[in-house]
């Protein structure tokens, strides 16, 4: 949909955050491991320590115990023997925390149950070498032989400690190279990563702010148009409004509640309101075309009147379409159009239609008045005078004689005279039937018709080929009639008439003043005569009405002839105009649409 | 009453074209029976009435009160024993409408009302002396409407 901007990058960009989220979570959980790790190390490292104390702690409450006890046999002295006493507990505690210290590790607990053991043998030997160096149970043999024995104990003691201390040692060394294994990996890696990371995050900020940027384009340009739209709605008398069919809100536009008589957004528009708006007698319609927009996504026009608040009644037209946006939500778009003012107009338009049309039905009555009761009175009176014979004429006056012929040509003129109006008139009112017709023929029915007075004038018509035309063909033999019965008529005194029929082929844009210009080509036909021609100052007014350029007694005429030929002309959607020079002959010219 | 006389009906609401109408035949050296009827009304009951011989040829005027002309053509054409009458449509219309009707409504001719005597004398010789079974065989929309050569 053209309508709505393209913003794509959203979606990249929320893939790009969710990566950078992945990362950092990956980072921080590592770094969370490398404390973890430390720790651990530094624990173990404490507890290897701790162990090396404890062992030196026992080592060195055995060497008491010896001194102790080397300085009761040399001296005696009963105060020699309390550091030995202690010793013991001093072994016992220290034994307790080792073996507590040692609890993870079965290798140290067996050595710790072998050192115990010695321990053990080298207080034995102490009591022995104590019970022997007694005086009441000396026995120098037995006490060398404890003695040599604690001796070698006290080496085996030794030996086994340091092998403890070197395990525990050993044990801390693979540990930290573990540790140190694994942390060693990290800083380059996890610089890299969040460098990864600080670069997605960079990327989507640059995203972000050229988004931002073609907002602001588009918002101004929204602008623009939601300004250009409010105008144009009300220059042109129109509203539209807005129902989103999901969340059921409907928007109308500022100029749909002025067009219903109230100021913008003075209410706030559901479903029903609109049809309050609606006149009583069209709310069924409008209601059934709203819902019908719903089943067939657009609608035709409706047409129907609003009330506004004020009772004044409005013609409304409207139509409406579904459209669905890019988020897939279906939105109803309406437009209404105030059509009062056409409305009007077109009841105007009508009403002078029928008028329009009485008129033209009196005209045909007029003409049926014309035609048959008219002429009933005139042909009874030229019948009657008929019926005065020659018999009755000679007991007449000579004035009586006289005033016969002056009524008797006074019922012939006015004769001619209804037939040429009737004759005008039927030009008009008569089907308009068009036949292909070639003119050449329609030409010679009109000479034939106008034999006579050619003869009479002994008068010459030289034609040339005419072109074959879809026209109403005794429209046009009637035109020709006309054409050469004038120039027969306003011959030159003396002078043979001569008619010359031409016809040539000629461009509208040739004629630009005078001629269709929807219509590229016409056939150009001119009458030449050589009668006695007009002053070119009438050449427009002898084709109206009743202008005559002769008094009626020189030229008897109705001056219908020619307005008649305008007619038809014109009937053919074509063209005719004159021309003349005084005394030397008139040139008709007829332009007829190919 | 002549015996071989031909027997014509004119159908005329107009007083005074009886009058010519009937001057005119007497003029003319042919022998005929001419009756007169006033109105369409009187027309078809005057051709429904067994007593009446039937014309030979029926001069018809088209506006004619209480029925048409064009009526009274319709209705004569209609009726079994009467369509076969001559008849000579006689108007003082000559619009094309009319003629091309009562063309098409079966008139075997049609007469325009002249408006000198001796014209309308012409004219009735011409329909009277018309052999019309030759006539009517050939009849066309050219030669419907009497034109006197």
């Amino acid at each position: 949909m053209k309508w709505i901007p393209n913003f794509n990058s959203s979606n990249s960009l929320r893939v790009i955050f969710v990566i950078a989220v992945f990362i950092l979570l990956f980072l921080s959980s590592i770094a969370y491991k490398h404390n973890q790790d430390l720790n651990e190390s530094s624990k173990l490292v404490m507890h290897t320590y701790e162990i090396n104390i404890q062992l030196e702690r026992l080592m060195s409450a055995i060497k008491d115990a010896e001194t102790g006890q080397r300085g009761y046999i040399i001296t005696r002295n009963a105060r020699f023997l309390t550091p030995y006493i202690y010793s013991r507990d001093k072994v016992n505690t220290s034994f307790i925390t080792l073996k507590k210290l040692t609890a993870d590790n079965p290798a140290q607990q067996e050595n710790l149950q072998k050192l115990f053991k010695l321990i053990i043998q080298r207080f034995v030997s102490f009591e022995n070498c104590l019970k022997y160096s007694d005086p009441k149970t000396y026995d120098k043999r037995k006490l060398d032989n404890h003695m040599f024995g604690g001796r070698i104990l006290m080496e085996n003691i030794r030996f086994k400690v340091d092998e403890m201390n070197d395990m525990e040692k050993a044990y801390l060394k693979k540990r930290l190279k573990i540790y140190d294994a694994e942390i060693s990996l990290s800083p380059l890696f996890s610089i890299s990563l969040f460098l990864v990371a600080l670069s997605f995050i960079l990327l989507a900020y640059r995203q972000i702010s050229r988004d931002f940027e073609r907002m602001k384009i588009f918002n101004k340009k929204l602008l623009i148009s939601n300004g250009l739209m409010a105008e144009s709605e009300i220059i042109g008398k129109f509203s539209t409004w807005q129902w989103d069919l999901d969340t059921n809100k409907i928007d109308y536009s500022d100029n749909q509640y002025r067009l219903l008589g109230h100021e913008p957004n003075s209410f706030v528009p559901v479903r029903e309101t609109f049809l309050d708006f609606v006149h009583p007698d069209d709310k069924e319609v409008v209601s059934e075309s709203m819902d019908g927009i719903i089943e067939k996504k657009n609608l035709p026009f409706v047409y129907y009147k609003v009330m506004r608040p004020d009772r004044e009644i409005r013609y409304f037209k409207s139509t409406g379409k579904i459209l669905t946006d890019q988020q897939g939500s279906k939105i109803l778009l309406g437009i209404n159009f105030d059509i009062t003012d056409e409305h009007l107009l077109n009841i105007e338009l009508q009403e002078r239609n029928r008028e329009l049309e009485k008129s033209n039905k009196e005209l045909a009555s007029f003409n049926h008045v014309a035609s048959h009761d008219l002429q009933e009175p005139l042909r009874k009176i030229q019948t009657f005078i008929s019926r005065i014979s020659d018999a009755d004429k000679t007991v007449m006056s000579d004035s009586a004689k006289n005033y016969i012929t002056k009524i008797e040509s006074s019922a012939k003129r006015m004769r001619v005279l209804i037939d040429d109006l009737l004759l005008f008139s039927r030009t008009n009112t008569t089907k308009k039937e068009f036949l292909k017709m070639n003119l050449n023929e329609l030409l010679d029915n009109a000479e034939a018709e106008l034999t006579e007075i050619i003869d009479e004038k002994r008068a010459v018509i030289k034609a040339s080929k005419l072109p074959k035309l879809a026209v109403i063909p005794y429209q046009i033999e009637q035109l020709f009639i006309n054409l050469i019965g004038n120039s027969l008529k306003y011959s030159r005194p003396g002078v043979e008439p001569e008619i010359t029929i031409s016809c040539d082929k000629v461009n509208s844009s040739d004629y630009p003043e005078i001629l269709e210009q929807s219509v590229k080509k016409f056939y150009k036909i001119t009458f030449t005569d050589n009668g006695m021609g007009f002053d070119p100052q009438f050449k427009e007014t002898i084709f109206i009405l009743f202008q005559r350029l002769h008094s009626k007694t020189d030229y008897p005429g109705t001056g219908i002839g020619l307005a008649i030929c305008k007619k038809i002309v014109e009937n053919h959607k074509g063209h005719i105009t004159a021309d003349s020079t005084l005394n030397k002959g008139s040139v008709f010219t007829v332009f007829l649409p190919d | 009453m002549q015996k071989n006389a031909l027997n014509i009906l004119l159908a005329d609401d107009d007083e005074d074209d009886r009058l010519f109408f009937k001057d005119a035949f007497e003029e003319i050296k042919i022998q005929t029976n001419v009756d007169f009827v006033h109105d369409g009304m009187q027309l078809m009951d005057h051709l429904q009435n067994p007593g009446n011989k039937l014309p030979d040829i029926l001069f018809l005027d088209l506006n004619m009160p209480k029925k048409t002309g064009k009526e009274c053509l319709i209705e004569i054409k209609k009726t079994d024993h009467l369509k076969d009458i001559i008849i000579a449509i006689y108007s003082t219309s000559s619009s094309e409408e009319d003629i091309e009707d009562t063309f098409i409504q079966g008139a075997n001719i049609y007469i325009k009302k002249p408006s000198d005597f001796n014209t309308l004398k012409k004219l009735i010789n011409e329909v009277v002396t018309v052999n019309w079974h030759y006539h009517t065989s050939g009849l066309n929309r050219d030669n419907f409407l009497l034109r006197l050569k």
